[in-house]
This record gives structure tokens, C-alpha cells and sequence, in this order.
């Protein structure tokens, strides 16, 4: 990565322009062609900087209103990979393992799911429990967002990242 | 936005059409118009009014954050008294370390994210977040990232895409 691409990555952040040709007034903007631009993409993509280059999307403001963090603790089968298990189904758009703390909080693997009521999520990850067979787990809805941007922000942090 | 929710047909196919990689060529948007069936023009008239009503944050490059530089991260819960939320919750909010913030249903009932360059990094964030906010050692769950598993932010926006589990 040279200092074009993290000046081109700044340019993209806010968003690709809502133009016919985008790369190429991104392009204009830095000294690029928009094929010179769209080629420095792919290469930041295969090299793994770049996971994917899509849209944001409010969810709550198209009608997926009941999102939900949920923790679960596998203890009754602490020697099966659940994590693997939970991120294959297609409705969980995130998956972690971390470090619980022991004696106050044992769960350990953490999805998030959507949907468009309490019931269709609660629905879902009670057969997600029942088909990987854990039946310890908590859903946390969330109730108000203060704050959600990308974890990598070039222009918050001055563009030194 | 507390008005009405995108509920035009049109508009729920753009945005299932948009959850994708954007093609990598010279017009993007003349490829999504032919997946959803309008005119390039149309779809940028809008997307740029889906742009407006807040409900496209924007089409942008999703960056891998340890090759960025951020090699740890954590998910910490507190316990904040009703009255006392919203204060905590913007102490919270200002640290650029954190990208998440949320309010749940629960006894722990705020839940943000913190990433960094390290574990200690990570640690002295929280650290000043917790002596900022107040809150007691034992009100407070630090939950650090084992294993990041699956990070596939995709949303079924047309009904019929609604029923997989």
C-alpha cells in the first residue's frame, strides 16, 4: 500500500460518488484514470486490506427494527467448535469467540442477528439452539444505537493510519 | 428518522441489490440497474434520495482492520443507572477507539466495541472510559476478541428472503 492508495481510500470513505462513471471522478480528484483507480482497488483487495467495497445500509430505516447481540455458553459440550457451527448459518452476520469472565459471565461465542420483530429473531435463535443443541444463551436486543461507524476510520484519525 | 421505512418494492431491491461487492468497472450502477430492472438513471435518482433519507450511509471500502493496524479489540458491557445513560453513553461515544455503541435490554445495559493497536492500548482506553464514567469495578464486563469467526453484514430487505435461518 502507497501513500495513493490511503489518499484514494480517504477519497472513498464518505462514500463512491452517485455518478454514471464514480471511479473516474474519484479518479479526477487524485491524478488517476477511473481504470487506474478500479485496478488499485483490486489490488488492495487481494492483498487483504480491503475486506469488501459495499453499501452501509441503516437497517432500522428499511424495516429490520429488532437487532440483536446473543451470547451463548456451549459448557454442556465444551469440546464441540460451536463458533464454526453458529457462523455457517446464513441469518448471523456476525460471529465471535472472547474471553468470558469466570464465576460472573460464562458465555464465550456472540452473534447478531436481525429481523423485523422480537419474534421472528427470538424465533430464529431458538432454533439455532435447538439444531447445534446449547441452550444456555442470552439475547441482548439493542434498544438505542449511540454510535455505529466502520471500526477503520482514515479520516477520523487524521490519515496517518 | 422516525418517519415512515423504505417500503417501495423498487427501492427494497436496490438494497438488496447493493449488499454485494460493487463491480470493479468503468459505470457500477449500469450493472445493479440491470439486476433490478430500471434505467442507471433511476437508480441514481434513488440512490441519491436514499442517501438523503439516511437510509444509504454510503457505498465504501470495508477495511480489514488488522491489517490497518488494529490487532485487538474487545466487547464491554456496564451497568448504567436509567438516569445516568445518556451522560455515560457519550463519554463513551467520543473515544474514536470505539465504533460501536449500543443500549440493550439488560442489567448490563450498555455494550460498545474498542479496537487498537494492542491489548494494552485497548486496556488504557477502557480504563479512562470507566474512571470518566464512574463505574464501579464489578458493574462492568471487559469481554476481549478471541476469535473474529464471521463478519457478513448482509440484511434480507425483501420479505421473501426473510424466512432462512
Amino acid at each position: 500500500m502507497d501513500s495513493l492508495d490511503i489518499h484514494l481510500l480517504r477519497e472513498l470513505e464518505p462514500g463512491l460518488p452517485l455518478v454514471p462513471e464514480p471511479f473516474e471522478e474519484v479518479g479526477n480528484r487524485l491524478g488517476l484514470t477511473g481504470a487506474e483507480v478500479q485496478e488499485r482497488i483490486r489490488n488492495l483487495k487481494s492483498a487483504g486490506i480491503v475486506r469488501k467495497f459495499t453499501a452501509r445500509i441503516n437497517q432500522r430505516l428499511a424495516g429490520i427494527s429488532a437487532n440483536a447481540l446473543v451470547a451463548w455458553n456451549p459448557a454442556d459440550s465444551p469440546h464441540r467448535d460451536i463458533g464454526h457451527l453458529l457462523a455457517a448459518f446464513p441469518c448471523v452476520t456476525h460471529c465471535y469467540k472472547r474471553r468470558p469472565v469466570p464465576g460472573r459471565w460464562e458465555f464465550s461465542f456472540y452473534t447478531v442477528h436481525h429481523g423485523r420483530s422480537r419474534d421472528a429473531v427470538c424465533a430464529e435463535v431458538k432454533a439455532i439452539a435447538d439444531q447445534i443443541d446449547v441452550n444456555d444463551y442470552v439475547v441482548l436486543f439493542s434498544t438505542e444505537e449511540f454510535k455505529r461507524v466502520p471500526n477503520v476510520r482514515i479520516n477520523e484519525n487524521g490519515g496517518n493510519l | 428518522m422516525t418517519g415512515p421505512f423504505v417500503r417501495d418494492p423498487v427501492d427494497l431491491h436496490i438494497l438488496d441489490a447493493l449488499q454485494g461487492d460493487i463491480p470493479l468497472v468503468d459505470r457500477p450502477y449500469a450493472v445493479i440497474a440491470s439486476q433490478v430492472g430500471i434505467p442507471e438513471h433511476e437508480l441514481l435518482e434513488r440512490l441519491t434520495k436514499l442517501k438523503e433519507a439516511g437510509v444509504l450511509r454510503g457505498i465504501s471500502p470495508v477495511l480489514e482492520s488488522r491489517q490497518m493496524g488494529l490487532s485487538a479489540a474487545t466487547l464491554v458491557a456496564l451497568h448504567v443507572p436509567e438516569d445516568n445513560i445518556r451522560k455515560v453513553a457519550d463519554i463513551v461515544s467520543s473515544c474514536p477507539e470505539v465504533s460501536h455503541n449500543f443500549r440493550r435490554d439488560h442489567y448490563y445495559t450498555l455494550w460498545f466495541t474498542i479496537s487498537a493497536e494492542n491489548d494494552e492500548r485497548v486496556g488504557q482506553v477502557l480504563a479512562g472510559i470507566l474512571d470518566r464514567a464512574g463505574v464501579p469495578a464489578g458493574d462492568h464486563l471487559n469481554l476481549p476478541t478471541v476469535k473474529k469467526l464471521k463478519i457478513d453484514v448482509r440484511f434480507p430487505f425483501l420479505p421473501s428472503h426473510g424466512k432462512e435461518v
